[in-house]
């Protein structure tokens, strides 16, 4: 596909994307947040329902040798980098996809969050410019490198060429874990209006 | 259209997305949106800076060359589009800001560390939820283990800050 044809694609999904959450009100911070503070799950069944058919997704496209799955080496710096972004994301009360939502809808707040977030970017460049960690995808192997606090690359196709079980029976067994977490809120919320 | 009268149930517009992800990940990749603001920040560095200036910092020839035909920028503009038009449509578009200081502050720290999280991981909450983990990619787990550790004391801080 051309340069342009992605572009084209991928805003055309964007919108979509955009305009499900504007009329949903989906709001992945609120699917943790309000989960943690106010024990309630209206986001985060919907997280879970996503995440159960994209496993079974992306899994079962894997195990037909389709799909574009992500490659690259993970390490230390996706705990951290992530814990760091959850702390923000809940004192922004935004994430990435309801800033820009918001900010469509007439938010200043969204759009000075998203100001912020363009901001850290650009401090981070700067630090790692002077530190060079985590590692640039160029000189990523796949292989674990303990100096660098890399664990390496592991994913679905990684697990199928490596026992030769087709990715989607770990997709499967992954998808009946979330499952189970969804049917573990199920029973919270029916105990929670029994309790009223 | 009712489709812009009711608030829709966001399990079946979370699934809708699921379904159009799975098509993304077979054309071009899983929906991600960190990569997007990234490239942005750099063409705006590029645009404020000079090309010259930017090219000092070598993140920005070794991590993330500017270039505004990378793909992953109009997902993010396409967010933007399809929030406007929806918030358009419903009649709920109006120019709102927050009141108090403390917001303002608050939204600044947490958009700030939003910026540098998603860089030093390589990956942003979408990615986690969207792409890595249901790619069953380690980087899903770690990253799943770092946003709700992070999501856990931001409700904390938050709480306080309610209460106080």
């Amino acid at each position: 596909m051309s340069a342009i044809g992605q572009c084209l694609l991928a805003f055309f999904f964007g919108t979509i994307v955009g305009l499900l959450v504007q009329r949903s009100r989906f709001c992945n911070t609120a699917a943790l947040r309000d989960a943690m503070l106010f024990k309630s799950y209206r986001n985060t069944k919907a997280l879970l329902v996503a995440m159960i058919i994209l496993t079974i997704g992306f899994t079962g496209f894997i195990s037909i040798g389709e799909g574009n799955p992500m490659s690259f080496d993970v390490g230390l710096n996706q705990i951290i980098g992530l814990f760091i972004f959850g702390i923000g994301m809940v004192l922004a009360g935004a994430c990435t996809v309801s800033t820009w939502v918001k900010s469509g809808e007439g938010d200043v707040g969204a759009m000075w969050a998203l100001l912020f977030t363009f901001i850290g970017m650009f401090l981070y460049s700067m630090l790692w410019s002077a530190n060079y960690w985590p590692p640039a995808p160029a000189s990523m192997t796949g292989a674990p490198n303990l100096e660098a606090l890399q664990f390496g690359h592991a994913n679905a196709k990684t697990l199928q060429e490596r026992f030769g079980i087709p990715a989607i029976v770990f997709g499967i067994g992954q998808a009946l874990v979330l499952v189970a977490i969804y049917r573990a809120i199920l029973r919270k919320e029916r105990q929670q209006q029994s309790g009223t | 259209m009712e489709f812009f009268k009711k608030t829709l149930d966001p399990v079946v517009a979370l699934a809708a997305i699921a379904v159009l992800d799975i098509f993304m990940f077979v054309s071009l990749g899983a929906w991600t949106v960190g990569g997007g603001e990234t490239m942005m920040t750099g063409l705006a560095a590029q645009a404020v800076l000079g090309a010259e200036t930017l090219q000092r910092l070598p993140f920005w020839q070794l991590v993330f060359q500017p270039d505004p035909t990378y793909w992953k920028i109009y997902i993010s503009l396409g967010m933007l589009t399809g929030g406007l038009l929806g918030a358009l449509l419903s009649k709920e578009f109006r120019w709102r800001a927050p009141r108090r200081l403390t917001d303002w502050v608050l939204i600044t720290i947490g958009g700030l560390m939003m910026g540098i999280g998603i860089r030093l991981a390589f990956v942003c909450n979408v990615s986690t939820f969207f792409g890595l983990t249901p790619e069953m990619n380690l980087g899903g787990y770690l990253s799943i283990t770092g946003i709700v550790a992070g999501a856990w004391v931001g409700s904390l801080i938050y709480k306080k800050i309610l209460e106080g």
